[in-house]
């Protein structure tokens, strides 16, 4: 598979998130892509879940927890595993490579498996084309291909915006980014993309900031209108 | 080349690779029985029966059920716990313990030490399984699974092994390397097959284990071999 060194890494705070399951699927799905690709993030992540379950183990546990023994007799009573991938067959129609026009992209497992319900590109100004995936109702997911040359106008996002480079390389105002590169861009960060190599990305828009605390959550429901409604112009 | 004191591969087509005819296992010493995982480094567990992981691979050996019941009461509170955690809401959380430790139950012959401790093991199937529920109560798309976001065999290292390939002596001492890093309990499955020629009634019963366990055994080992080798 290709092990590429990345420069832009997710952070550890993102990274300890992901082993212990509490990110939403499309965060998760560009979590286990990158980690795919980066070497150092695997091991970075391996040993997070080690950690994640030594303190698992330490939690204490509720006095009124319910009793579950009752489940065992019917337990022991299903036959046991042998097979080392109980769902290896359903890997022979995935999607694993895309292919660009002079070359094909090797995609990483999880990708491969989101790519698999079938893309649907369509055109966008400014060369770029995007396919979206459905992955949960809570963020928008989509590989996004930028032709040689290309420019995504200037935007800004009302969550925030996590981008895979999967294969080629583009530049914003912050830096320039190649494959395997993982980034994450906030609602203060306006930026205008541009590639010119093109560029093929992964991308997860998670869902807008909602305010937890004091009078500001009255904010909430007009904030998530907000964010349907561009969600709605973008598809 | 086949030196005295070698044993010869009877190959077929499930075998490691074709060109492979002999398989030097002077220095490879089988100790005990599949069902005491002895590694040095790994000794606590072989000494303390009471052990999370010597109860695991009781559960995979031999459908140990009063190990099962021990690593039960272990396990299913922390379990309800993280499903109450992750999902707040107790029915959920309640289903939770149900998959997760029959998940441990079914998967616990695939469980080796070199998958890292038996805890970790159960937290990330339970996670996994925490995951996919949450995502069905939220009626999400099934897309992807838990079990595509956290693959098992995320091993892309082990493919490098394909650039260095070389003479028939290299690649049979390679194979003997891995071998030597196999679990003690696929190595003697994978001696009693391939180099001893036994069929599967004959090892399972040679290596007082149930024919299941010695299936599923060959088939982690030779998977690992293979793709170690990189035929596969």
């Amino acid at each position: 598979m290709m092990t590429n060194s990345a420069n832009f890494h997710p952070s550890l705070q993102l990274l300890t998130e992901f082993s212990q399951g509490s990110l939403s699927v499309g965060m998760s799905v560009a979590l286990s892509a990158h980690i795919e690709l980066c070497r150092a993030c695997r091991e970075k992540s391996n040993g997070l879940e080690s950690e994640a379950a030594k303190s698992w183990m330490q939690v204490s546990e509720k006095p009124k927890a319910p009793d579950f023994t009752s489940m065992i007799s019917a337990i022991v009573e299903q036959p046991q595993t042998t097979e080392l991938a109980p769902a290896a067959n359903s890997n022979d129609n995935l999607v694993n490579k895309m292919h660009m026009l002079n070359h094909s992209v090797i995609l990483p497992h999880v990708l491969a498996r989101a790519a698999s319900q079938g893309l649907v590109w369509k055109k966008l100004a400014g060369g770029i084309n995007q396919a979206q995936v459905v992955l949960d109702n809570k963020t928008q997911c989509e590989f996004i291909y930028m032709t040689p040359g290309s420019q995504v106008p200037v935007h800004r996002h009302e969550g925030s915006e996590v981008t895979l480079v999967l294969d080629g390389s583009f530049s914003d105002e912050l830096g320039h980014y190649k494959a395997s590169d993982f980034m994450v861009r906030t609602k203060h960060n306006q930026h205008t993309p541009t590639s010119e190599e093109g560029c093929l990305c992964f991308s997860v828009l998670d869902s807008p900031l909602t305010f937890t605390k004091g009078l500001a959550r009255l904010m909430n429901p007009f904030i998530q209108y907000k964010f349907r409604k561009a969600m709605a112009q973008r598809a | 080349m086949i030196r005295a004191g070698d044993y010869h591969v009877v190959y077929d087509m499930h075998a490691l690779t074709p060109r492979l005819n002999s398989f030097n296992v002077g220095p490879l010493v089988i100790k005990g029985s599949s069902c005491e995982p002895v590694n040095q480094t790994k000794s606590i567990v072989k000494t303390d029966p009471n052990s999370d992981e010597f109860l695991l691979i009781a559960v995979g050996n031999t459908q140990d059920t009063s190990a099962f019941n021990q690593l039960f009461t272990r396990f299913s509170k922390k379990i309800f716990a993280m499903g109450m955690k992750l999902t707040r809401n107790e029915q959920v959380a309640h289903d939770l313990v149900q998959e997760a430790m029959l998940t441990v139950w079914q998967k616990a012959p695939l469980y080796d030490l070199d998958r890292g401790t038996a805890q970790s093991w159960i937290f990330t199937l339970t996670r996994n399984r925490c995951f996919d529920m949450l995502r069905k109560q939220k009626r999400q798309p099934s897309t992807v699974s838990a079990d595509d976001i956290w693959p098992v065999e995320g091993d892309g290292d082990a493919v490098f092994v394909n650039e260095e390939r070389g003479s028939l002596e290299v690649e049979i001492a390679q194979i003997e390397r891995f071998y030597a890093d196999l679990p003690e309990a696929q190595q003697a499955v994978v001696k009693q097959i391939f180099v001893l020629d036994r069929t599967h009634e004959e090892a399972a019963k040679a290596l007082q284990i149930p024919l299941g366990t010695l299936k599923s055994r060959l088939r982690l080992g030779v998977g690992k071999l293979r793709q170690l080798i990189g035929t596969k």
